[in-house]
């Protein structure tokens, strides 16, 4: 079992769901390590204090601040906890909402909710809240608190369980007004370039299925990896030439129409 | 106008749209360093050679890939990048979905699209298609010398872009070992669930939640400035109630 990264409660009205929280992301990443050249001897990352000039353990570590007129202030893991007991040990559902209302830009991480104790009654009302999500279509909102940072967290249904998603909160989204999204009226497509637009996207459309999508990326760094283990040189690609926009929206429009029927009555 | 964080083409059929990518998020938390509890003084990460002990200047730092226990192969950055494929400065869509059927666990990072130069028109018609044909398109976009799987969609009077989470880098709920309950929840604790979830319904609202904590991490930290100790509540116990149905039913009139 994967080790839980909070563990508390998720409250819901007079209803307390006792939880743990796993991650719902495996890191598929390739990890390189830091290695010193000359020995070809791993390089470990040590804390030194640049008063004193020795190692300095991890719990002789604090959190510091500096004002704005430079000076100083700590702050202790334990004064972080004691701003909001509750909503570190809580999760605290404050309403529920139409999951297509939220948008995904406020998405952050995804996690899993599982229930923090075998105690019957714990399991049943863990039950309780999934069947209930489920069957009105809605997911929960509530705030908690983890590493010293409080969360805006969405909670609903998925395959079964309850996942959560930390969400960002309003002001860490920008604004969409300083975007040039070519609003003029001189820039309003004509009917007819819409239609065959969305005549080209038909005909492009899939069901989605994520297994379908690779990360060629990573596939592409293993061998990287592997060819550099057995001494190959490893070539870098060239630069893509920035392509020219098409002139006329509307023939490009119908020639692409024109080929996606050909090739889809080959 | 906000500044931009690359330039390219988006392409579909042989469509091209000219786009600038902005950031559309931006991190608010709260920032410390670390400092020596004993003198204050910063913490500073150091190098250490594992085996000589000594501090290794940056120039004489490779990147090493452990292919067995205590075997590395060792790449230079450039090498690492070549597998970012070609630089491309074209994100391709090469098919488009119901918006309605992506789960949100496979959104990452979000940005703004702006047109291009010379792209007004073809951006607009991209957004007003895929408005109105109500889809997302796919494709990949070389970002940083990553890869990444991206969906474009609209939002509001802009495209947005997502990097997504591949399937396979997702946990399934089947991992999590769920305990069953003695009994399924009965009838009617479903009934007055729902009711209760029905009372706390309201459409979602993002402005309404503000960060309280990190407002509170400021305060706490002027009043250290100014030589006040703040006190350490103990935290209270949450409150268990093992009666599911009573619970319930006290929520529903307390609501």
């Amino acid at each position: 079992m994967p080790r839980s990264l909070w563990t508390g409660s998720l409250s819901f009205g007079l209803v307390n769901v006792p939880v743990r929280l796993e991650t719902a992301v495996r890191d598929r990443d390739l990890h390189f390590r830091q290695i010193h050249r000359k020995d070809g001897a791993p390089i470990e990352v040590q804390r030194w204090c640049s008063e004193e000039d020795v190692e300095v353990d991890y719990d002789e570590i604090t959190h510091g601040y500096e004002l704005d007129n430079g000076d100083q202030v700590t702050v202790s893991d334990l004064e972080l906890q004691a701003i909001e007991p509750r909503r570190t040990r809580t999760i605290e559902i404050e309403q529920f909402v139409e999951l297509a209302e939220v948008d995904p830009m406020y998405f952050d991480h995804p996690y899993w909710l599982a229930p923090a104790s075998d105690d019957d009654g714990a399991v049943r009302a863990y039950r309780l809240l999934t069947e209930v999500m489920a069957k009105t279509e809605r997911a929960a909102l509530g705030r908690f608190v983890m590493r010293a940072k409080e969360y805006l967290a969405l909670v609903r249904e998925r395959d079964g369980a309850l996942t959560l998603t930390t969400m960002l909160f309003a002001d860490e989204t920008r604004p969409t007004k300083d975007i040039d999204a070519a609003t003029q009226k001189s820039h309003k497509p004509a009917r007819k370039q819409v239609d065959a637009a969305v005549a080209v996207i038909e005909a492009l459309s899939e069901d989605w299925d994520p297994e379908r999508h690779k990360d060629r990326y990573r596939d592409r760094l293993r061998k990287v990896v592997a060819q550099k283990r057995k001494g190959e040189t490893i070539t870098v690609p060239d630069e893509d030439k920035a392509p020219k926009p098409a002139p006329d929206l509307m023939a490009a429009l119908e020639r692409t129409l024109e080929e996606l029927q050909a090739s889809s009555s080959r | 106008m906000a500044r931009s964080i690359w330039n390219g083409t988006i392409t579909f059929g042989l469509m091209r749209v000219p786009i600038k990518v902005h950031s559309a998020t931006e991190d608010k938390g709260v920032h410390f360093h670390e400092v020596h509890v004993k003198d204050g003084a910063q913490i500073e990460h150091r190098r250490i050679c594992s085996k000589d002990g000594k501090a290794v200047p940056y120039n004489q730092v490779a990147k090493g890939y452990e292919v067995k226990k205590g075997e590395y192969v060792l790449l230079d950055q450039e090498e690492i990048d070549a597998a970012a494929g070609r630089q491309s400065r074209e994100i391709e869509l090469e098919e488009f979905v119901a918006a309605g059927e992506i789960d949100p666990v496979h959104y990452n990072r979000g940005y703004y699209l702006g047109a291009g130069n010379d792209g007004a028109d073809a951006y607009r018609l991209l957004h007003d298609a895929m408005a109105r044909a109500e889809r997302v398109g796919l494709g990949r976009w070389v970002f940083h010398n990553r890869e990444y799987l991206v969906a474009v969609r609209p939002l509001d009077d802009v495209l947005a872009l997502h990097t997504m989470r591949f399937a396979d880098e997702l946990i399934d709920a089947d991992s999590l070992d769920l305990p069953s309950p003695s009994r399924k929840p009965g009838e009617r604790e479903v009934k007055i669930a729902g009711a209760l979830v029905d009372s706390l319904s309201a459409p979602f609202a993002p402005g309404k939640f503000k960060d309280s904590f990190r407002e509170r991490v400021l305060h706490l930290i002027q009043a250290k400035a100014r030589g006040e100790e703040p006190e350490l509540p103990d935290a209270p116990e949450p409150a268990g109630d093992t009666d599911l149905m009573a619970a319930l039913e006290a929520s529903l009139q307390g609501s």
